[in-house]
């Protein structure tokens, strides 16, 4: 709304001696030894792309295979890698390192008015050990032996009898490290949340994106040790012969599928939750109006996180569990409908009351609600077991969780690349070609993956590498394979407006849009220490409080809150926001990325059954952790 | 600032401590429930041929472990008068005996295996992976240990007496984590 005006010399003086203390290594090094929330931020959106435009041309392959009967463009064990890796790299590697590991390091410590998060230095080793495990996951594509039995690798398929390469071991312990690397991002979402927000944000005053992170992060914390012990168990049955899901000497296949989706259903509302934050980020910019029913939607964040602890079932209608427990799941499957719809009517009520401007980022977010009612309402009809037992494992589900997936969780996405690219680059996107993007791309999902419900009721299973022609599936095929080729053009678009703004783009204020969150109170790109006055915050839209922003400008003159002895941040009381203390934060470290590169080390080696070495590289982990703990931060005074 | 508080809060290691506390619970759980999951699968738990586990001994183990971490609290009580003596005396007294617990339940492991082994069948799976579990938290509590025996000696400073606090509670878990993974293991003796 405003922009920055020109600072009083003492003012001036103090951000230049801010620049000195928070200025990091230049170049390429600075990259490897970063502890700054938004280059760690940025990193994780640019590998994370890296990682969806391979997951995209895998899918686009298996739709070329798949276009029409009987075509042979990779043959069956390719595609099974292929689809395996597509839903990995998808979700690991793709959605979750984009929207919580991108977005939320980016914006969170912005939103919340601190100069960094929690623990700096633990959020870079949660980026390198994402990389790590990208990188191993896509190391076993190159050689071929690429994990091949579904993203959700049930046994006995994925056990050593039937899958004895290495394909199955790449699968676990990489994603055994991505979990580590969730668990310490979401670790640090968590106490930055509860401590580092401005003076005066209680927690009725939290930003509705961090709200959702927060929702993400305890679902995250408590879902995935399920999946890490899932893993290790598997992983124990392959190398060393356990019988965990050995039915023959007292294991049971069910409990692999019982520990997946105990963390794979709350990890469904791991990918969609950071999406609903960003719609109640964009929304409220769009309309001009604060999100109605603002107390309700954070609650229902919480809501959701929580109640999809108690739906992992509805995965498993189809296994032969008993009656009883299909219907107590079937029951809690419709249940999470209510703190959805108070969401979908909450975003739907600021659009009606409000008054619209539909630039490319609110067309994203409108695209994210159609798609959201539609594909939550063929998961209603999937959470009804006769039909379930119907449609299981066919192409109704792939169209379902599309819809979900791709509709709902990315577009939002794709509209926050849109709504921040004038924060973090300081220059605007193409607004026409983004308009005339956002059909493409929702014409290209419609395209795509309607067609797949009707497959899918004629009776494709999912994973079939081929389909012989009687079987008529033929022209829903190539109507997907069309629609997701119009697709990709789309996001060769998108990519092209915000690479050509990058260098070519008209400049942006600190506040193009006019948003109300405290990251537009800020120059665009952000300085590295984001505000050089700690700002004190007395609404939930602390950017449209003028006098509070203005009060903001007089303390920096003033030298009250703007730190300027140290490399600090200051803390507040968890519940209400009370400045609490001035806080030492490390500086950059050369540490995290060496670890995470031993940890990677390590696990490869752990594959290729070099266990002595590995032992090695854990007592090596160790030193660096020693190493990495003798730097303290210190504090000025 | 007119909005200071009244008092201070816990420092960002402590809560950051709680949340990796929250996720190692929920491994533990997670152990410990397919440990009665498969229980319940099994027509006889422990399998015939493998005599149930004793009793004697872990129960002893677990309260001894217990017991380590009162000179732990006592260390971190130590901490805050900046009495680094003392600390690091309460420290290596809780080390000794969680060294020696360790030692102990190694030489009983190494026992059990000569009994039966983890690919005898589910039971002993998930009986020597539960065991496992708990060993190399003790261990890595130990090398934690180490670290301050490292770095205290030179005096406390915030970030010292936060790791102290924060690995003080780390034992308090991995203590009462033993009392559950004994009362899961010992389960199968009634």
């Amino acid at each position: 709304m405003t922009a920055i005006q020109p600072p009083a010399p003492a003012a001036q003086e103090r951000i230049e001696r801010l620049d000195r203390i928070w200025a990091e290594r230049p170049g390429f090094t600075g990259w490897l030894t970063t502890t700054d929330h938004k280059r760690i931020g940025l990193m994780y959106v640019a590998a994370s792309l890296v990682f969806f435009a391979l997951g995209g041309a895998e899918a686009l392959i298996m739709r070329t295979q798949l276009a029409g009967p009987g075509r042979h463009v990779v043959g069956p064990s390719t595609y099974d890698q292929l689809l395996t890796m597509h839903g990995i790299t998808m979700i690991f590697l793709f959605v979750i390192p984009l929207s919580i590991g991108g977005f939320g390091n980016y914006l969170v410590p912005l939103m919340i008015g601190s100069r960094d998060m929690a623990f700096p230095r633990m959020n870079a080793l949660s980026f390198w050990l994402f990389l790590g495990s990208g990188i191993l996951l896509y190391a076993s594509l190159l050689l071929h032996e690429a994990p091949n039995a579904g993203w959700f690798n049930y046994v006995p398929l994925a056990s050593r009898r039937f899958d004895p390469g290495p394909n199955i071991d790449f699968y676990t312990l990489a994603l055994i490290l991505n979990g580590v690397s969730s668990t310490a991002a979401a670790a640090n979402f968590l106490v930055t949340i509860a401590k580092l927000r401005a003076p005066g944000m209680s927690l009725n005053r939290i930003p509705l994106f961090c709200f959702a992170i927060l929702a993400t992060s305890f679902s995250l914390v408590f879902a995935l040790p399920a999946l890490t012990a899932d893993l290790v168990f598997l992983e124990l049955d392959r190398k060393l012969g356990f019988h965990f899901f050995d039915a023959a000497r007292g294991g049971d296949p069910l409990l692999w599928q019982d520990l997946f989706w105990i963390f794979g259903h709350p990890e469904v509302y791991i990918i969609v939750l950071p999406a609903f934050g960003i719609a109640t980020s964009i929304i409220p910019t769009f309309t001009r109006r604060k999100m109605a029913a603002f107390p309700l939607v954070a609650l229902a964040e919480l809501l959701v996180a929580f109640i999809g602890f108690g739906v992992w079932v509805h995965h498993m209608f189809a296994t032969g569990l008993p009656q009883t427990t299909l219907i107590f799941f079937a029951a809690a499957s419709l249940i999470i409908v209510i703190p959805s719809g108070i969401q979908i009517f909450a975003w739907c009520m600021t659009l009606v009351d409000g008054t619209p401007e539909f630039k490319t980022p609110l067309l994203f977010i409108v695209g994210f609600i159609i798609f959201f009612v539609f594909g939550g309402l063929s998961g209603i009809t999937l959470a009804a077991v006769p039909f379930d037992q119907q449609v299981t494992d066919t192409y109704y589900v792939v169209a379902h969780f599309h819809y979900v997936i791709w509709g709902a969780a990315v577009f939002p996405v794709l509209g926050g690349l849109y709504y921040w690219f004038p924060k973090v680059t300081g220059r605007m996107y193409h607004e026409r070609l983004g308009q005339a993007t956002f059909w493409l791309i929702f014409a290209g999902t419609n395209i795509t993956f309607f067609p797949m419900h009707i497959s899918g009721m004629l009776g494709m299973p999912r994973r079939v590498w081929t389909y012989p022609a009687r079987m008529g599936w033929g022209p829903e095929n190539l109507a997907s394979t069309i629609g997701a080729f119009i697709l990709a053009s789309g996001l060769v678009l998108l990519a092209a407006n915000l690479v050509v703004s990058r260098f070519r783009g008209a400049p942006a204020s600190a506040d193009p849009f006019g948003g109300g969150t405290l990251e537009w109170s800020t120059s665009s790109p952000p300085p590295a220490y984001n505000f050089a006055v700690i700002p004190v915050v007395t609404s939930a839209y602390p950017c449209w409080d003028a006098d509070d922003r203005a009060a903001d400008a007089r303390r920096l003159a003033a030298g009250q809150l703007v730190l300027e002895h140290g490399h600090e941040t200051t803390t507040t009381t968890p519940v209400d926001g009370h400045l609490d203390d001035v806080l030492a934060m490390p500086a950059e470290s050369i540490w995290p990325v060496t670890l995470a590169a031993v940890c990677t080390v390590g696990l490869a080696l752990v594959i290729s059954s070099h266990y002595v070495t590995a032992l090695v590289s854990v007592a090596v982990a160790a030193a660096v952790l020693a190493a990495w703990h003798a730097v303290e931060p210190r504090s000025a005074a | 600032m007119s909005i200071l508080a009244g008092h201070r809060a816990r420092p960002n290691g402590w809560y950051g401590m709680v949340v990796l506390i929250a996720a190692e619970g929920a491994l533990f759980g997670t152990f410990i429930g397919t440990y009665v999951y498969l229980s319940f699968h099994a027509p006889a738990w422990p399998p015939d041929g493998i005599a149930a586990p004793s009793a004697t001994a872990p129960l002893v183990l677990s309260l001894v472990l217990v017991a380590s971490t009162v000179p732990m609290a006592l260390a971190v009580r130590a901490g805050r008068r900046d009495g680094v003596a003392a600390a690091i005396g309460w420290v290596a007294l809780a080390f000794v005996v969680q060294a020696v617990y360790l030692g102990f339940q190694i030489h009983l492991y190494v026992d059990d295996l000569a009994r039966f082994k983890p690919q005898t069948d589910a039971y002993g799976s998930i009986y020597f992976a539960l065991l496992g579990l708990h060993h190399v938290h003790v261990a890595a509590g130990l090398l934690l240990d180490l670290w301050l025996f490292l770095r205290l000696p030179r005096g406390f400073t915030p970030y010292r007496r936060t790791a102290l606090s924060a690995i003080a509670l780390y034992w308090y878990f991995v203590a009462v984590a033993g009392l559950a993974v004994t009362a899961t293991i010992l389960s199968a003796t009634w």
